[in-house]
């Protein structure tokens, strides 16, 4: 049987790849309040199977790639956050059962969107702009986005997880 | 340990970001300056992204059509591309038409930009914002108005690079700008020239441009006694008291849509319709003195 490991090199493509898509694309794709969170996305199946330290400083540097971009809201940080949470969150679930993965991680996406989102609103609100109603913005706002990019990540993820891993190693 | 360090990373980034405020005259931030210099290395992946978005809504209609279709196919299919034939002369008449308006329509008081086209919208959910094709290298500087056609403003430039520049359209949540709501009768739109019937210019209701989180783009502030109607045009104030503002006098931004007021508000609620929606937006000019 041939054992299969993360290459961080591959797991950093995958992150930055999904930064940039992200940046580029979500002005086409955003629908209200939901808009594909390649980003997050793209961290979350890097960065699983990995060490801690090297989770959380992949999803950092996702991050700062994507508030470098101009991606999201446009303010530096925020990406950077959203990235550290989505890594850290992500080291801490742990490896899940052979055939479970995705559907796991999926559901870690889903958290590291709302996350995001959240994140997102308070630094909307703590950069002295206005932001919309916090409860508003929790029903039709964060619920949807994290949900359809479950889905999304469910989708995508099989194909992600394959290109990050290699085949050799322990 | 790793996490904390990061976290406070993340948080000294954010800080310094909004310390740095946004692009002025005098320059930008360091954290700005990588955004810019972003944008510009992305300028041309945006470009081929806008072109390959461009055809899609005309590509899932024809789709959405063919399943429909099974008997008259290829009659239809004639037909269509006749219409589509149809549909590209008129679409460069009227390209041709507005270049020329907007070549025409320039106020001799004002200095512009080079003509500019939109390259891609940014953003996400929070942001209502374009890429243009002019930047630092044409004369744009930051928080200068943008306009299409006749003086309709459409947007403020935010951040600026060599050769692009972030637009805020009026449709943006972060927008706001100080107008004047005067009859039709009384402006004159390729000037900008109000002409009262009253002779006083104080007497057009004034407040403030937004698009609120309700969703819609209205008119704050206004006076319960100012005098509002539906088709009112809603134009820049320009001044504010003895207060100069970002944009000059009689750019017009809107009409107004609908005014209503209850007896609890202090303020008369007015929803203004943006002269031209974001998505159709193609050639637009940044004034960049007056």
């Amino acid at each position: 049987m041939v054992a299969m490991r993360h290459s961080i090199s591959r797991a950093a493509v995958v992150v930055a790849v999904a930064a940039l898509l992200e940046a580029v694309l979500s002005p086409y794709l955003t629908f209200g309040g939901v808009s594909p969170k390649l980003a997050v996305i793209g961290v979350v199946f890097a960065v699983a199977g990995l060490q801690d330290l090297q989770a959380v400083l992949l999803g950092f540097f996702g991050g700062v790639v994507f508030d470098a971009l101009g991606g999201g809201i446009g303010l530096f940080g925020v990406g950077a956050l959203g990235g550290l949470l989505a890594g850290i969150l992500t080291a801490r679930v742990g490896i899940a059962p052979r055939g479970a993965e995705v559907l796991l991680l999926a559901q870690v996406a889903a958290v590291a969107v709302a996350a995001r989102d959240v994140i997102g609103l308070a630094a909307i609100n703590l950069a002295g702009l206005e932001g919309p109603p916090p409860i508003k913005f929790l029903l039709a706002g964060v619920l949807p986005d994290a949900l359809l990019n479950a889905l999304l990540a469910y989708a995508i993820g099989g194909l992600l997880l394959k290109f990050v891993r290699k085949k050799g190693g322990t | 340990m790793a996490l904390c360090i990061l976290c406070v990373a993340s948080l000294v980034l954010f800080t310094v970001y909004v310390k740095e405020g946004d692009c002025t005259e005098n320059g930008c931030g360091p954290l700005h300056t990588v955004q810019l210099g972003a944008a510009e290395v992305l300028r041309p992946v945006r470009a081929v992204f806008a072109v390959a978005a461009s055809p899609f809504e005309g590509v899932s209609a024809a789709v959405g059509d063919a399943v429909q279709q099974d008997d008259e196919q290829q009659l239809r299919k004639d037909a269509l591309e006749n219409k589509e034939l149809a549909a590209e002369a008129s679409r460069l008449r009227q390209e041709n038409e507005r270049l020329r308006e907007l070549l025409g329509g320039q106020r001799p008081s004002y200095e512009y930009a080079s003509l500019a086209r939109v390259i891609a919208p940014v953003g996400d959910q929070f942001a209502n914002r374009v890429i243009i094709n002019v930047g630092s290298a044409d004369g744009v500087r930051p928080e200068k108005p943008v306009i299409v056609g006749d003086n309709t403003l459409i947007g403020r430039t935010t951040d600026v690079s060599r050769h692009t520049a972030e637009v805020m359209l009026v449709t943006d949540q972060m927008f706001a700008a100080g107008v004047r709501i005067v009859p039709p009768a009384e402006l004159d739109r390729s000037s900008g020239e109000l002409s009262p019937r009253n002779g006083d210019t104080g007497s057009y209701g004034e407040g403030m441009l937004r698009t609120g989180w309700e969703e819609y783009l209205g008119v704050e502030y206004v006076d319960l006694s100012a005098e509002v109607e539906k088709g009112d045009f809603v134009v820049t104030s320009g001044r504010a008291g003895d207060y100069e503002l970002l944009f000059p006098p009689g750019l017009l931004v809107g009409t107004v849509e609908s005014v209503s007021s209850e007896d609890i508000d202090q303020f008369k609620k007015i929803v203004v319709t943006p002269p031209i929606e974001p998505q159709d937006l193609e050639e637009v000019r940044v004034i960049t003195d007056w």
